[in-house]
Protein backbone atom coordinates (compact mmCIF):
# COMPACT_ATOMS: atom_id res chain seq x y z
CA UNK A 1 0.00 0.00 0.00
CA UNK A 2 2.67 2.52 1.24
CA UNK A 3 4.89 1.27 -2.06
CA UNK A 4 1.71 2.40 -4.21
CA UNK A 5 0.84 5.65 -2.46
CA UNK A 6 5.23 6.67 -3.39
CA UNK A 7 4.24 5.86 -6.82
CA UNK A 8 1.77 7.53 -7.15
CA UNK A 9 2.70 9.96 -5.27
CA UNK A 10 6.25 11.05 -7.43
CA UNK A 11 3.71 10.42 -10.87
CA UNK A 12 2.21 13.44 -9.19
CA UNK A 13 4.90 15.64 -8.60
CA UNK A 14 6.68 14.14 -11.66
CA UNK A 15 3.63 15.53 -13.58
CA UNK A 16 3.46 18.77 -11.48
CA UNK A 17 7.26 19.63 -12.02
CA UNK A 18 6.29 18.45 -16.01
CA UNK A 19 4.08 21.34 -16.38
CA UNK A 20 5.72 23.54 -14.52
CA UNK A 21 8.87 23.30 -16.19
CA UNK A 22 8.37 22.01 -19.80
CA UNK A 23 6.41 25.04 -21.92
CA UNK A 24 6.46 23.98 -25.57
CA UNK A 25 4.64 27.28 -26.38
CA UNK A 26 6.03 29.51 -24.53
CA UNK A 27 6.90 31.85 -27.47
CA UNK A 28 9.53 32.37 -30.38
CA UNK A 29 11.50 34.97 -28.45
CA UNK A 30 10.76 33.81 -25.10
CA UNK A 31 12.18 30.39 -25.84
CA UNK A 32 15.32 31.79 -27.18
CA UNK A 33 15.98 34.16 -24.05
CA UNK A 34 14.95 31.07 -22.05
CA UNK A 35 17.17 28.63 -24.50
CA UNK A 36 19.87 31.16 -23.89
CA UNK A 37 19.69 30.81 -20.08
CA UNK A 38 19.29 34.16 -19.69
CA UNK A 39 16.22 35.37 -17.22
CA UNK A 40 13.61 38.14 -18.48
CA UNK A 41 11.25 37.95 -15.28
CA UNK A 42 12.92 38.27 -11.86
CA UNK A 43 10.57 35.37 -10.35
CA UNK A 44 8.19 33.09 -12.32
CA UNK A 45 6.55 32.41 -9.20
CA UNK A 46 5.78 35.94 -8.84
CA UNK A 47 4.52 36.64 -12.52
CA UNK A 48 2.44 33.53 -12.07
CA UNK A 49 0.52 34.52 -9.66
CA UNK A 50 0.69 38.46 -9.95
CA UNK A 51 0.80 39.02 -13.98
CA UNK A 52 -3.56 40.07 -13.56
CA UNK A 53 -2.56 42.69 -11.31
CA UNK A 54 0.78 44.36 -13.25
CA UNK A 55 -1.31 44.00 -16.00
CA UNK A 56 -4.36 46.28 -14.81
CA UNK A 57 -2.04 48.75 -13.13
CA UNK A 58 -0.22 49.12 -16.38
CA UNK A 59 -3.09 49.65 -18.24
CA UNK A 60 -4.40 52.60 -16.28
CA UNK A 61 -0.74 54.07 -16.34
CA UNK A 62 -0.49 54.44 -19.90
CA UNK A 63 -4.17 55.00 -21.11
CA UNK A 64 -4.67 57.44 -18.25
CA UNK A 65 -1.29 58.60 -17.32
CA UNK A 66 0.75 58.00 -20.51
CA UNK A 67 3.13 56.73 -18.75
CA UNK A 68 4.45 54.24 -21.46
CA UNK A 69 7.28 52.10 -20.52
CA UNK A 70 7.87 48.56 -21.34
CA UNK A 71 7.30 46.84 -18.15
CA UNK A 72 4.06 44.59 -18.08
CA UNK A 73 3.12 45.94 -21.77
CA UNK A 74 0.54 44.17 -22.68
CA UNK A 75 2.07 44.21 -25.98
CA UNK A 76 5.80 42.90 -24.55
CA UNK A 77 3.79 39.98 -23.23
CA UNK A 78 2.47 39.20 -26.62
CA UNK A 79 5.80 40.01 -28.73
CA UNK A 80 7.83 37.48 -26.42
CA UNK A 81 5.12 34.61 -25.77
CA UNK A 82 3.92 34.45 -29.58
CA UNK A 83 4.66 31.13 -31.50
CA UNK A 84 5.26 30.97 -34.94
CA UNK A 85 4.02 28.70 -36.99
CA UNK A 86 7.29 26.69 -38.97
CA UNK A 87 5.34 25.94 -41.76
CA UNK A 88 3.58 29.32 -43.08
CA UNK A 89 6.32 31.52 -40.92
CA UNK A 90 3.12 33.26 -39.71
CA UNK A 91 2.54 33.75 -36.18
CA UNK A 92 -0.80 31.91 -34.06
CA UNK A 93 -2.49 34.18 -31.66
CA UNK A 94 -1.69 33.93 -27.76
CA UNK A 95 -5.47 33.35 -27.47
CA UNK A 96 -5.43 30.60 -29.73
CA UNK A 97 -6.27 27.08 -28.19
CA UNK A 98 -3.22 25.79 -27.15
CA UNK A 99 -0.82 29.01 -27.17
CA UNK A 100 0.86 30.32 -24.38
CA UNK A 101 -2.34 32.46 -22.71
CA UNK A 102 -4.75 30.70 -23.38
CA UNK A 103 -3.17 27.29 -22.60
CA UNK A 104 -3.13 27.89 -19.16
CA UNK A 105 -5.94 30.52 -18.86
CA UNK A 106 -8.31 27.05 -19.57
CA UNK A 107 -6.49 25.23 -17.77
CA UNK A 108 -7.21 27.11 -14.17
CA UNK A 109 -10.43 28.24 -15.88
CA UNK A 110 -9.95 32.02 -16.83
CA UNK A 111 -11.60 33.92 -20.06
CA UNK A 112 -10.12 37.08 -21.02
CA UNK A 113 -11.65 39.38 -23.15
CA UNK A 114 -8.61 41.69 -23.45
CA UNK A 115 -8.05 40.04 -26.70
CA UNK A 116 -11.30 41.31 -28.62
CA UNK A 117 -9.44 44.63 -29.21
CA UNK A 118 -5.59 44.26 -28.02
CA UNK A 119 -3.54 42.69 -30.84
CA UNK A 120 -2.96 39.26 -30.46
CA UNK A 121 0.13 38.73 -32.64
CA UNK A 122 3.40 40.99 -32.82
CA UNK A 123 3.00 44.05 -34.73
CA UNK A 124 3.43 43.65 -38.19
CA UNK A 125 6.85 43.72 -39.50
CA UNK A 126 7.97 41.69 -36.31
CA UNK A 127 10.67 39.36 -37.06
CA UNK B 1 20.76 59.54 -13.46
CA UNK B 2 22.64 62.23 -11.67
CA UNK B 3 21.43 62.57 -8.23
CA UNK B 4 21.87 66.47 -7.98
CA UNK B 5 18.62 66.68 -10.09
CA UNK B 6 15.38 68.09 -8.28
CA UNK B 7 12.09 67.02 -8.87
CA UNK B 8 10.82 69.17 -11.61
CA UNK B 9 14.60 68.68 -13.81
CA UNK B 10 13.68 64.71 -13.59
CA UNK B 11 10.70 65.46 -15.04
CA UNK B 12 11.85 66.90 -17.94
CA UNK B 13 14.63 64.87 -18.52
CA UNK B 14 12.73 61.82 -18.26
CA UNK B 15 9.52 62.71 -20.19
CA UNK B 16 11.39 63.75 -23.24
CA UNK B 17 10.83 61.46 -25.43
CA UNK B 18 14.10 59.02 -26.07
CA UNK B 19 13.79 56.81 -29.10
CA UNK B 20 15.80 53.95 -27.81
CA UNK B 21 16.46 50.23 -28.36
CA UNK B 22 16.13 48.59 -24.88
CA UNK B 23 18.49 45.43 -24.41
CA UNK B 24 16.66 42.77 -22.93
CA UNK B 25 19.41 40.64 -20.64
CA UNK B 26 19.43 38.04 -22.87
CA UNK B 27 21.34 40.51 -25.46
CA UNK B 28 18.20 40.23 -27.81
CA UNK B 29 16.89 43.86 -28.78
CA UNK B 30 13.54 44.50 -28.83
CA UNK B 31 12.78 47.76 -31.50
CA UNK B 32 9.35 47.26 -30.51
CA UNK B 33 9.67 48.71 -27.10
CA UNK B 34 11.78 52.26 -28.04
CA UNK B 35 10.79 53.63 -25.06
CA UNK B 36 9.30 56.86 -24.21
CA UNK B 37 7.46 58.62 -21.55
CA UNK B 38 7.88 57.12 -18.23
CA UNK B 39 6.32 59.61 -15.86
CA UNK B 40 2.64 60.72 -15.78
CA UNK B 41 1.94 63.73 -18.09
CA UNK B 42 1.12 66.76 -16.40
CA UNK B 43 -1.63 69.80 -16.61
CA UNK B 44 1.76 71.98 -17.88
CA UNK B 45 1.46 71.29 -21.16
CA UNK B 46 -2.01 71.52 -23.31
CA UNK B 47 -2.01 70.01 -27.27
CA UNK B 48 -3.69 71.96 -29.82
CA UNK B 49 -4.24 72.39 -33.03
CA UNK B 50 -4.75 75.15 -35.36
CA UNK B 51 -6.40 74.24 -39.06
CA UNK B 52 -5.84 76.95 -41.43
CA UNK B 53 -8.94 76.41 -43.68
CA UNK B 54 -7.83 79.21 -46.45
CA UNK B 55 -4.78 76.96 -46.68
CA UNK B 56 -5.84 73.70 -46.28
CA UNK B 57 -7.53 72.29 -49.65
CA UNK B 58 -9.81 69.21 -50.04
CA UNK B 59 -6.84 67.24 -51.23
CA UNK B 60 -5.04 67.88 -47.61
CA UNK B 61 -8.30 66.78 -45.85
CA UNK B 62 -8.83 63.23 -47.65
CA UNK B 63 -5.05 63.02 -47.31
CA UNK B 64 -5.56 63.59 -43.51
CA UNK B 65 -8.65 61.27 -43.30
CA UNK B 66 -6.72 58.05 -45.15
CA UNK B 67 -3.73 59.09 -43.08
CA UNK B 68 -5.78 58.67 -39.78
CA UNK B 69 -7.42 55.46 -40.93
CA UNK B 70 -4.04 54.30 -41.46
CA UNK B 71 -2.20 54.90 -38.36
CA UNK B 72 -5.00 53.98 -35.93
CA UNK B 73 -6.87 51.03 -38.49
CA UNK B 74 -10.17 51.98 -38.84
CA UNK B 75 -12.41 52.41 -41.66
CA UNK B 76 -12.51 48.84 -43.43
CA UNK B 77 -14.99 47.72 -41.34
CA UNK B 78 -17.36 45.17 -43.87
CA UNK B 79 -20.47 44.41 -41.63
CA UNK B 80 -21.57 48.21 -40.84
CA UNK B 81 -23.88 49.94 -42.28
CA UNK B 82 -22.94 53.61 -43.18
CA UNK B 83 -24.04 55.20 -40.13
CA UNK B 84 -22.56 52.37 -38.11
CA UNK B 85 -18.99 53.19 -39.80
CA UNK B 86 -16.20 54.61 -37.76
CA UNK B 87 -15.45 58.01 -38.43
CA UNK B 88 -12.83 59.37 -36.16
CA UNK B 89 -12.19 62.33 -38.84
CA UNK B 90 -14.51 63.60 -41.66
CA UNK B 91 -14.43 66.35 -43.88
CA UNK B 92 -16.76 68.77 -43.93
CA UNK B 93 -18.36 72.04 -46.32
CA UNK B 94 -19.26 74.86 -44.42
CA UNK B 95 -21.59 78.07 -46.57
CA UNK B 96 -21.71 81.34 -44.53
CA UNK B 97 -24.93 81.87 -45.69
CA UNK B 98 -24.58 85.91 -45.96
CA UNK B 99 -21.65 86.02 -47.81
CA UNK B 100 -22.26 82.29 -49.53
CA UNK B 101 -18.30 81.80 -48.75
CA UNK B 102 -17.82 78.08 -48.65
CA UNK B 103 -15.06 76.60 -46.96
CA UNK B 104 -13.54 73.16 -46.64
CA UNK B 105 -12.98 71.95 -43.20
CA UNK B 106 -11.22 68.70 -41.31
CA UNK B 107 -13.45 67.80 -38.19
CA UNK B 108 -12.82 65.41 -35.49
CA UNK B 109 -12.57 65.32 -31.35
CA UNK B 110 -11.84 69.35 -30.78
CA UNK B 111 -10.78 67.81 -27.26
CA UNK B 112 -12.39 70.11 -25.40
CA UNK B 113 -11.27 71.99 -21.51
CA UNK B 114 -15.34 71.34 -20.37
CA UNK B 115 -15.94 68.36 -22.35
CA UNK B 116 -19.49 66.71 -22.23
CA UNK B 117 -18.57 64.10 -22.97
CA UNK B 118 -16.63 63.50 -19.71
CA UNK B 119 -19.54 64.74 -17.73
CA UNK B 120 -22.46 62.74 -19.16
CA UNK B 121 -19.87 59.46 -18.63
CA UNK B 122 -21.60 57.37 -16.20
CA UNK B 123 -18.22 54.94 -15.73
CA UNK B 124 -15.47 57.66 -16.07
CA UNK B 125 -14.00 55.71 -19.25
CA UNK B 126 -14.74 58.93 -20.95
CA UNK B 127 -11.95 61.01 -19.88
CA UNK B 128 -9.48 63.83 -20.36
CA UNK B 129 -5.53 63.59 -19.66
CA UNK B 130 -3.71 66.16 -17.62
CA UNK B 131 -1.97 67.43 -20.68
CA UNK B 132 -5.74 68.09 -22.21
CA UNK B 133 -6.04 65.29 -24.93
CA UNK B 134 -9.90 63.88 -24.41
CA UNK B 135 -10.23 59.97 -24.56
CA UNK B 136 -12.17 56.72 -24.23
CA UNK B 137 -10.33 54.44 -21.68
CA UNK B 138 -11.73 51.20 -23.39
CA UNK B 139 -11.30 49.68 -20.07
CA UNK B 140 -14.18 50.99 -18.58
CA UNK B 141 -16.65 51.58 -21.39
CA UNK B 142 -19.95 50.06 -21.42
CA UNK B 143 -21.08 51.27 -24.26
CA UNK B 144 -23.67 52.79 -23.39
CA UNK B 145 -23.10 56.09 -26.13
CA UNK B 146 -24.24 59.17 -23.97
CA UNK B 147 -21.22 60.63 -24.68
CA UNK B 148 -21.86 60.00 -28.33
CA UNK B 149 -25.03 62.15 -27.76
CA UNK B 150 -23.67 64.66 -25.55
CA UNK B 151 -20.46 65.65 -28.55
CA UNK B 152 -21.76 68.40 -30.22
CA UNK B 153 -19.62 67.76 -32.79
CA UNK B 154 -20.39 64.20 -33.36
CA UNK B 155 -17.06 63.37 -33.16
CA UNK B 156 -17.44 59.57 -31.62
CA UNK B 157 -18.23 56.41 -33.50
CA UNK B 158 -19.51 53.07 -32.14
CA UNK B 159 -17.94 50.01 -32.98
CA UNK B 160 -20.11 47.68 -34.00
CA UNK B 161 -19.07 44.39 -35.49
CA UNK B 162 -16.02 41.90 -34.41
CA UNK B 163 -12.70 43.12 -35.23
CA UNK B 164 -9.45 41.40 -36.07
CA UNK B 165 -5.62 42.13 -36.96
CA UNK B 166 -5.61 45.70 -35.05
CA UNK B 167 -2.84 47.91 -35.29
CA UNK B 168 -0.64 46.92 -31.77
CA UNK B 169 -0.75 50.69 -30.15
CA UNK B 170 -4.85 51.01 -30.88
CA UNK B 171 -6.75 48.35 -29.42
CA UNK B 172 -10.21 48.79 -30.69
CA UNK B 173 -13.36 46.15 -30.35
CA UNK B 174 -17.25 45.67 -30.68
CA UNK B 175 -19.28 47.46 -28.29
CA UNK B 176 -17.11 50.18 -26.97
CA UNK B 177 -16.40 54.23 -28.04
CA UNK B 178 -13.65 55.30 -29.81
CA UNK B 179 -12.74 58.71 -31.32
CA UNK B 180 -9.80 60.82 -32.93
CA UNK B 181 -6.64 60.79 -30.09
CA UNK B 182 -4.94 62.94 -30.96
CA UNK B 183 -2.39 60.42 -31.52
CA UNK B 184 -1.30 60.19 -28.26
CA UNK B 185 1.08 57.21 -28.45
CA UNK B 186 2.80 59.20 -30.96
CA UNK B 187 2.70 62.84 -28.74
CA UNK B 188 4.03 60.48 -25.85
CA UNK B 189 6.57 59.48 -27.95
CA UNK B 190 7.50 63.37 -28.90
CA UNK B 191 5.99 63.12 -32.49
CA UNK B 192 3.00 64.57 -33.90
CA UNK B 193 -0.12 63.39 -34.79
CA UNK B 194 -0.55 61.65 -38.50
CA UNK B 195 -3.06 63.71 -39.76
CA UNK B 196 -0.88 67.21 -39.01
CA UNK B 197 2.22 65.27 -40.74
CA UNK B 198 -0.13 64.02 -43.48
CA UNK B 199 -0.34 67.79 -44.55
CA UNK B 200 2.63 69.13 -46.50
CA UNK B 201 1.86 72.79 -45.68
CA UNK B 202 1.52 74.83 -42.84
CA UNK B 203 -2.39 74.38 -43.15
CA UNK B 204 -2.50 72.23 -39.75
CA UNK B 205 -0.33 73.02 -36.44
CA UNK B 206 0.30 70.68 -33.71
CA UNK B 207 1.64 71.93 -30.54
CA UNK B 208 1.43 72.78 -26.94
CA UNK B 209 -1.00 76.26 -26.43
CA UNK B 210 0.50 76.61 -23.35
CA UNK B 211 4.15 76.96 -24.41
CA UNK B 212 4.47 80.59 -25.49
CA UNK B 213 7.09 80.54 -27.72
CA UNK B 214 5.59 77.14 -29.76
CA UNK B 215 4.88 77.59 -33.50
CA UNK B 216 0.83 77.42 -32.41
CA UNK B 217 0.81 79.94 -29.74
CA UNK B 218 2.91 82.26 -32.09
CA UNK B 219 0.41 81.65 -34.45
CA UNK B 220 -3.14 81.82 -32.62
CA UNK B 221 -1.15 85.73 -31.38
CA UNK B 222 -1.40 86.82 -34.84
CA UNK B 223 -4.30 85.58 -36.54
CA UNK B 224 -8.14 85.44 -36.22
CA UNK B 225 -8.84 82.28 -35.22
CA UNK B 226 -11.87 80.64 -33.88
CA UNK B 227 -13.36 77.79 -32.23
CA UNK B 228 -16.82 75.98 -33.96
CA UNK B 229 -19.73 76.20 -31.64
CA UNK B 230 -17.45 79.02 -29.52
CA UNK B 231 -21.20 80.10 -27.85
CA UNK B 232 -20.77 76.62 -25.58
CA UNK B 233 -18.12 77.68 -23.92
CA UNK B 234 -16.27 74.63 -23.93
CA UNK B 235 -12.50 75.67 -25.22
CA UNK B 236 -11.54 73.64 -27.66
CA UNK B 237 -8.23 72.30 -28.00
CA UNK B 238 -8.23 72.63 -32.09
CA UNK B 239 -8.94 75.87 -33.56
CA UNK B 240 -9.65 77.59 -36.37
CA UNK B 241 -8.84 79.93 -38.79
CA UNK B 242 -9.78 81.38 -42.20
CA UNK B 243 -13.67 80.72 -40.96
C1 LIG C 1 -12.52 47.60 -25.62
C2 LIG C 1 -11.15 47.52 -26.03
C3 LIG C 1 -10.13 47.02 -25.01
C4 LIG C 1 -10.20 45.88 -24.23
C5 LIG C 1 -11.31 44.84 -24.17
C6 LIG C 1 -8.98 45.84 -23.46
N1 LIG C 1 -8.19 46.91 -23.79
FE1 LIG C 1 -6.37 47.35 -23.00
N2 LIG C 1 -6.24 49.01 -24.15
C7 LIG C 1 -7.22 49.47 -24.99
C8 LIG C 1 -6.82 50.76 -25.53
C9 LIG C 1 -7.62 51.61 -26.51
C10 LIG C 1 -5.55 51.05 -24.98
C11 LIG C 1 -4.70 52.32 -25.22
C12 LIG C 1 -3.58 52.08 -26.16
C13 LIG C 1 -2.62 53.24 -26.21
O1 LIG C 1 -2.95 54.36 -25.84
O2 LIG C 1 -1.49 52.98 -26.60
C14 LIG C 1 -5.23 49.93 -24.12
C15 LIG C 1 -4.04 49.85 -23.42
C16 LIG C 1 -3.72 48.81 -22.56
C17 LIG C 1 -2.45 48.68 -21.89
C18 LIG C 1 -1.28 49.61 -22.03
C19 LIG C 1 -0.58 49.38 -23.37
C20 LIG C 1 0.20 48.09 -23.42
O3 LIG C 1 0.19 47.40 -24.46
O4 LIG C 1 0.82 47.76 -22.42
C21 LIG C 1 -2.52 47.53 -21.13
C22 LIG C 1 -1.44 46.96 -20.23
C23 LIG C 1 -3.82 46.95 -21.34
N3 LIG C 1 -4.52 47.74 -22.22
C24 LIG C 1 -4.25 45.80 -20.74
C25 LIG C 1 -5.47 45.22 -20.99
C26 LIG C 1 -5.92 44.00 -20.35
C27 LIG C 1 -5.12 43.19 -19.34
C28 LIG C 1 -7.16 43.73 -20.84
C29 LIG C 1 -8.07 42.54 -20.48
C30 LIG C 1 -8.35 42.39 -19.07
C31 LIG C 1 -7.49 44.78 -21.79
N4 LIG C 1 -6.46 45.68 -21.85
C32 LIG C 1 -8.68 44.85 -22.54
C33 LIG C 1 -8.40 48.83 -25.31
C34 LIG C 1 -8.86 47.66 -24.73
C1 LIG D 1 11.37 39.81 -23.26
C2 LIG D 1 10.55 38.65 -23.35
C3 LIG D 1 9.36 38.49 -22.39
C4 LIG D 1 8.34 39.38 -22.17
C5 LIG D 1 8.20 40.81 -22.70
C6 LIG D 1 7.42 38.72 -21.30
N1 LIG D 1 7.87 37.46 -20.99
FE1 LIG D 1 6.92 36.08 -19.85
N2 LIG D 1 8.51 34.82 -20.01
C7 LIG D 1 9.65 35.07 -20.76
C8 LIG D 1 10.56 33.97 -20.60
C9 LIG D 1 11.95 33.85 -21.24
C10 LIG D 1 9.92 33.03 -19.75
C11 LIG D 1 10.45 31.68 -19.31
C12 LIG D 1 11.14 31.81 -17.99
C13 LIG D 1 11.63 30.47 -17.52
O1 LIG D 1 10.89 29.48 -17.66
O2 LIG D 1 12.75 30.45 -17.02
C14 LIG D 1 8.65 33.60 -19.39
C15 LIG D 1 7.72 33.00 -18.54
C16 LIG D 1 6.48 33.51 -18.26
C17 LIG D 1 5.49 32.87 -17.41
C18 LIG D 1 5.67 31.56 -16.67
C19 LIG D 1 5.32 30.41 -17.55
C20 LIG D 1 5.39 29.11 -16.80
O3 LIG D 1 4.36 28.74 -16.26
O4 LIG D 1 6.45 28.53 -16.77
C21 LIG D 1 4.38 33.67 -17.40
C22 LIG D 1 3.06 33.41 -16.66
C23 LIG D 1 4.68 34.82 -18.21
N3 LIG D 1 5.96 34.67 -18.71
C24 LIG D 1 3.80 35.85 -18.43
C25 LIG D 1 4.14 37.03 -19.05
C26 LIG D 1 3.27 38.18 -19.11
C27 LIG D 1 1.88 38.25 -18.53
C28 LIG D 1 3.97 39.14 -19.77
C29 LIG D 1 3.53 40.58 -20.05
C30 LIG D 1 3.29 41.38 -18.87
C31 LIG D 1 5.25 38.59 -20.15
N4 LIG D 1 5.32 37.30 -19.69
C32 LIG D 1 6.23 39.28 -20.86
C33 LIG D 1 9.89 36.18 -21.55
C34 LIG D 1 9.07 37.29 -21.63
C1 LIG E 1 1.03 29.65 -15.71
C2 LIG E 1 -0.33 29.91 -16.07
C3 LIG E 1 -0.65 31.23 -16.80
C4 LIG E 1 -0.08 31.72 -17.93
C5 LIG E 1 1.02 31.10 -18.76
C6 LIG E 1 -0.75 32.96 -18.21
N1 LIG E 1 -1.71 33.20 -17.25
FE1 LIG E 1 -2.91 34.84 -17.14
N2 LIG E 1 -3.84 34.07 -15.52
C7 LIG E 1 -3.50 32.89 -14.89
C8 LIG E 1 -4.36 32.70 -13.73
C9 LIG E 1 -4.27 31.53 -12.73
C10 LIG E 1 -5.24 33.81 -13.69
C11 LIG E 1 -6.36 34.10 -12.67
C12 LIG E 1 -5.77 34.80 -11.51
C13 LIG E 1 -6.81 35.26 -10.53
O1 LIG E 1 -8.01 35.14 -10.83
O2 LIG E 1 -6.39 35.75 -9.49
C14 LIG E 1 -4.89 34.64 -14.83
C15 LIG E 1 -5.51 35.84 -15.12
C16 LIG E 1 -5.12 36.69 -16.14
C17 LIG E 1 -5.69 37.99 -16.37
C18 LIG E 1 -6.81 38.65 -15.58
C19 LIG E 1 -8.13 38.24 -16.17
C20 LIG E 1 -9.16 39.33 -16.09
O3 LIG E 1 -10.31 39.07 -16.51
O4 LIG E 1 -8.85 40.44 -15.65
C21 LIG E 1 -5.03 38.53 -17.44
C22 LIG E 1 -5.27 39.90 -18.05
C23 LIG E 1 -4.05 37.55 -17.87
N3 LIG E 1 -4.13 36.45 -17.06
C24 LIG E 1 -3.20 37.75 -18.95
C25 LIG E 1 -2.29 36.81 -19.39
C26 LIG E 1 -1.51 36.95 -20.59
C27 LIG E 1 -1.55 38.14 -21.53
C28 LIG E 1 -0.74 35.83 -20.71
C29 LIG E 1 0.23 35.45 -21.80
C30 LIG E 1 1.35 36.36 -21.99
C31 LIG E 1 -1.03 34.99 -19.55
N4 LIG E 1 -1.99 35.63 -18.79
C32 LIG E 1 -0.45 33.76 -19.29
C33 LIG E 1 -2.52 32.00 -15.27
C34 LIG E 1 -1.69 32.15 -16.37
Amino acid sequence: MNRLLVVFLSLLVGSVFAHTNEHANLGKQASSIKASGKVFHQSISIIRRMHPEFLHHKRDKTLRQGVRTDEYSLKGCVSCHANKNKTNNQYHSVDKKGQFCSDCHQQVGVSLDCFSCHRTTPKEGFL
Amino acid sequence: MNKTLNRRDFIKTTSAATIGVATVASGITLTTFASANKVPVTNEKRWGMLIDTNKLTEADIDGMVSACQQEQGWGSEVHSTGAQRPDWIKKLKVKDKATGKISNLALMCQHCEEPPCVDVCPTNASMKREDGIVLVDKHLCIGCRYCMMACPYDARSFVHETLSNQKEHMPRGKGTVEACTMCVHKVDKGEAPACVVSVNSDAVIFGDLYDASSQISQTLKTVQSTQIRADLNLNTGVRYSGI
